[in-house]
């Protein structure tokens, strides 16, 4: 991967990845490893972009995809072996943020499933619910509900009304 | 819950922090190790499944009273376990802070060199294993009535029905000849997966890096 590639296609785009990848991650290292493979994947996929869509909408869907991907492998990991590399890292710190709601946010998001999360995350983000479903890969008509399901059930952890 | 989520979301990328970008670089440190951990657990598994089947075929032996060649052949078996067991802590040796392509490169170094080896190994393995089950299964006290049976159809040479002995034979001695190229197909079969992700690893530092 050049660094033209990497400044012109990936880096604009860095803020979509960092926050999609901070709420798939629990520890800084994983955030910094799922970023790297995110960016590693755009540039691997690059030529598989046939401008149907934005670009932006493109990073979103394979950064999702990406994401999703990783954390249902480590979660097979950590099934799989106690021992493993990739599964013995709970002596990592937590990421934590400065700003203290943005923190407690993620940490509520964190607790939703890899779907809701990405549905959430593009709402957050002020996509329409059309982008959404193109994002996802759902159909539109749903995905007001879901929204709203998602937001009541993030109030609720937020408050403290779910573990 | 006093800000609406949508306003925690806003504001709280208005600190500079939360987006800063993470450097690109060691990209490969992980999966590095995770694919050598992978292969050694395989490599691992592999030592036992050859301890306990060996263990296995003796038992086996003793039962339909060949227990010398299930003897020789667990001694064998042991012998090319204790040897892999060795050859594994070579793996040890490779310098792991090195970077992530010489580190792969060495470890892909070790595979070919170890393959090279095993089929030198199994130039003699191979015979033994197959002449002492046809010896051993032959002679064994289970086969007395089929080889009473043969020696009344056909004259036997050291109480071996010798075309079936020249056949055998000349599998034993096939099989050494193709040592080499068996064994690397059986390395195939066996950590197909993990080489091609090491292989498929290898390739793209090496685009990386151009």
């Amino acid at each position: 991967m050049n660094n033209d590639f990497y400044s012109s296609s990936i880096l604009p785009y860095a803020a979509i990845i960092i926050k999609i990848c901070r709420a798939y991650t629990d520890t800084q290292e994983d955030f910094e490893d799922y970023y790297q493979e995110v960016c590693l994947q755009i540039w691997k996929s690059r030529n598989n972009f046939n401008g149907q869509s934005e670009w932006s909408t493109w990073v979103y869907r394979l950064s999702l995809n990406v994401n999703m991907t990783l954390l249902k492998k480590r979660k097979n990991n950590q099934k799989d072996s106690s021992s493993d590399l990739l599964a013995g890292e709970a002596t990592e710190e937590p990421q934590a943020f400065a700003d203290e709601s943005l923190d407690k946010l993620y940490r509520a998001i964190r607790q939703l499933s890899e779907v809701d999360r990405a549905v959430i995350l593009l709402y957050l983000e002020e996509k329409s619910y059309q982008e959404i479903a193109d994002i996802i890969g759902t159909n539109s008509n749903n995905i007001g509900v879901r929204i709203k399901r998602i937001k009541e059930r993030l109030k609720k952890i937020l408050d403290g009304k779910v573990n | 819950m006093e800000k609406s989520i949508e306003t925690m979301w806003k504001e709280g990328f208005l600190n500079s922090d939360v987006l800063i970008v993470p450097k690109v670089n060691n990209l490969y440190d992980k999966k590095s190790l995770y694919i050598m951990t992978k292969f050694k657990k395989m490599f691992l598994k592999n030592i036992r499944g050859i301890v306990i089947g060996s263990i296995l075929l003796c038992i086996g032996s003793y039962i339909i009273g060949a227990i010398l060649a299930g003897s020789i052949v667990l001694i064998m078996m042991l012998y090319v376990a204790y040897t892999a067991y060795n050859e594994m802590k070579g793996l040890e040796k490779i310098d792991k802070g090195q970077s992530s392509y010489l580190f792969l490169k060495s470890f892909k170094d070790w595979i070919e060199r170890s393959i090279d080896r095993y089929g030198r190994m199994y130039r003699f393995v191979y015979p033994i294993l197959i002449l002492t089950f046809y010896f051993g299964i032959w002679f064994s006290s289970s086969f007395e009535g089929m080889r009473e049976r043969v020696g009344e159809h056909s004259d036997l040479f050291l109480g071996l029905h010798p075309g079936t002995t020249i056949l055998v034979l000349s599998f034993a001695i096939l099989m050494s000849i193709f040592s080499k190229v068996i064994h690397r197909k059986d390395v195939k079969i066996i950590y197909g997966g993990i080489v091609n992700k090491l292989d498929s690893a290898l390739t793209e530092m090496e685009e990386l890096r151009d």
